[in-house]
């Protein structure tokens, strides 16, 4: 009798255990920065991020990576432009870190710290506030990132000699499945 | 009538010797200075130490720049000139800072680098054993890394060389764009002067202005070609969107420009006899049309998102 209940616990205790150290892995991903210019308005897509988190001692680190000539705003030579001006050969990935305390991982909005790596600078987003929603096993996190030209030190790119406004926010749509 | 012949030859030739010279000297102008920041990383026994972060930050623009360390530990910058902090990294030792290397142009600067391993902790314990109780110690959960993406050394290196064609390919066609848009001064006016220039009643002094105007238009569209056509190609970049109309239609403009002279000369030539303009030369107008028609078109084409 007492042997059951040792196994029926130990097999309950089993999932207990593994969230305790569980590992996300980035599934599918859509990050489109955007672009105002006096003449028009234009998004980069790029669906090729790579991310991991790790979740140990009531906590969880993620890292996201992107690469900067992955973005995609339908014009070649203006893609060129971008990677030139954001040194997207001196710095091939953006890089977003992030921690969060395991049980805020659970709310339907979640309010983040990012650490932004990009064009060789590194900027601190405080509390920027993200939607997450589980569908199935994956985890879908959505947001936006209010980015600006000038965290990062990146001269405006112009056109036609008028430069493009400073806010390039993000949007940010994340599906996370748990590591296997 | 030989005198002014000879006055409009000399004005065609000062503007074409003008157009030729800008475009003689485009390349001294445009060509890259840069230096060479280059060295060794090892260990205090002289074995190199591969994959080491080595950064190079320019101290008056802040500027960092990555690199790792090759198999034989060495590394490569080409940098602009300037004072140059470098900083050398690696798992396992500790890191060394170069507070200032002075790059300049077309030298090679060699700084290398002996990095002491990281001191043991007290109480016996060996690394590996401080690298499992580190993280439980201070709580914090594992970091997950760029490998642990996927993503090796190599892969996350910058590529200063592939930059800096980059940076020219920008600095080309942004010279291209202004260009291609003072070239519409010129290319207007020789427009308007055409109707005092074609008719009956035209005088010597009118076809003069067209021709020169014409002259001028033609150096400049050259010279706005030269930017683009030389502007360096990004290896493995398939083109997409405007930009391929804008390319497209420069077959239409481009033989345009070299056509509307030869005809325009011919034309003249018909003119200063005393003749109506007949036969290919009758030409000049429409192909002008033409030709100013697609190069406007190519202006607009990046310049408005339709």
């Amino acid at each position: 009798m007492l042997r059951k209940l040792l196994i029926t616990f130990w097999l309950l205790s089993l999932p207990g255990l593994a969230w305790a150290d569980s590992q996300w892995v980035l599934d599918q991903s859509t990050l489109t920065y955007h672009v105002s210019h006096p003449l028009h308005q234009f998004d980069g897509v790029s669906h090729v991020a790579k991310g991991k988190g790790i979740c140990s001692n009531g906590e969880c680190s993620f890292l996201i990576a992107v690469p900067v000539k992955s973005f995609d705003s339908g014009d070649s030579n203006r893609d060129l432009h971008m990677l030139q001006v954001t040194r997207g050969a001196e710095f091939p990935y953006v890089t977003v870190r992030t921690r969060l305390p395991e049980s805020a991982a659970t709310s339907a909005t979640i309010t983040l710290d990012l650490e932004v790596q990009f064009a060789g600078q590194t900027f601190e987003y405080k509390q920027v506030p993200f939607q997450r929603s589980v569908q199935g096993t994956e985890t879908r996190i959505t947001g936006t990132i209010p980015a600006k030209l000038t965290d990062f030190k990146i001269d405006p790119p112009t056109l036609l000699t008028m430069p493009i406004k400073n806010e390039i926010p993000v949007r940010v749509d994340l599906s996370w499945r748990p590591m296997q | 009538m030989l005198p002014n012949i000879a006055r409009r030859s000399r004005t065609c030739l000062t503007s074409l010797a003008s157009a030729l010279l800008i475009i003689i000297s485009v390349p001294s102008l445009m060509a890259q200075v840069m230096g060479e920041l280059t060295g060794t990383v090892t260990d205090p026994a002289g074995t190199p130490v591969a994959f080491a972060f080595v950064t190079a930050t320019n101290v008056e623009t802040g500027r960092a720049l990555p690199a790792a360390t090759a198999t034989d530990g060495s590394y490569r910058f080409s940098l602009p000139s300037g004072n140059y902090r470098i900083r050398f990294e690696s798992r396992g030792y500790d890191m060394q800072e170069i507070p200032a290397a002075n790059v300049t142009a077309l030298s090679t600067v060699v700084e290398n680098s002996v990095l002491a391993p990281v001191e043991q902790p007290q109480g016996n314990t060996t690394a590996e054993q401080a690298q499992k109780t580190a993280p439980s110690a201070s709580n914090k959960p594992q970091e997950p890394s760029l490998e642990d993406l996927g993503i090796s050394p190599s892969q996350a290196k910058g590529n200063a060389r592939e930059q800096a064609l980059l940076d020219r390919r920008s600095h080309m066609l942004k010279i291209h764009q202004r260009l291609g848009l003072i070239t519409i001064a010129p290319l207007g006016a020789t427009l308007i002067t055409s109707a005092f220039a074609g008719g009956r009643e035209t005088s010597r002094a009118s076809r003069d202005a067209h021709a020169a105007l014409g002259t001028a238009t033609v150096g400049m569209y050259f010279t706005t070609a030269y930017f683009a056509i030389r502007a360096p190609k990004i290896p493995g970049t398939k083109t997409r969107g405007p930009i391929r109309l804008h390319k497209t239609l420069a077959w239409i403009h481009g033989p345009g420009m070299v056509l509307t002279p030869i005809l325009g000369e011919m034309a003249f030539a018909q003119k200063s006899r005393g003749e109506r303009v007949h036969g290919i030369a009758s030409a000049h107008g429409p192909v002008a049309i033409v030709t100013a028609g697609a190069f406007g078109l190519a202006v607009v084409s990046v310049s408005f998102k339709f």
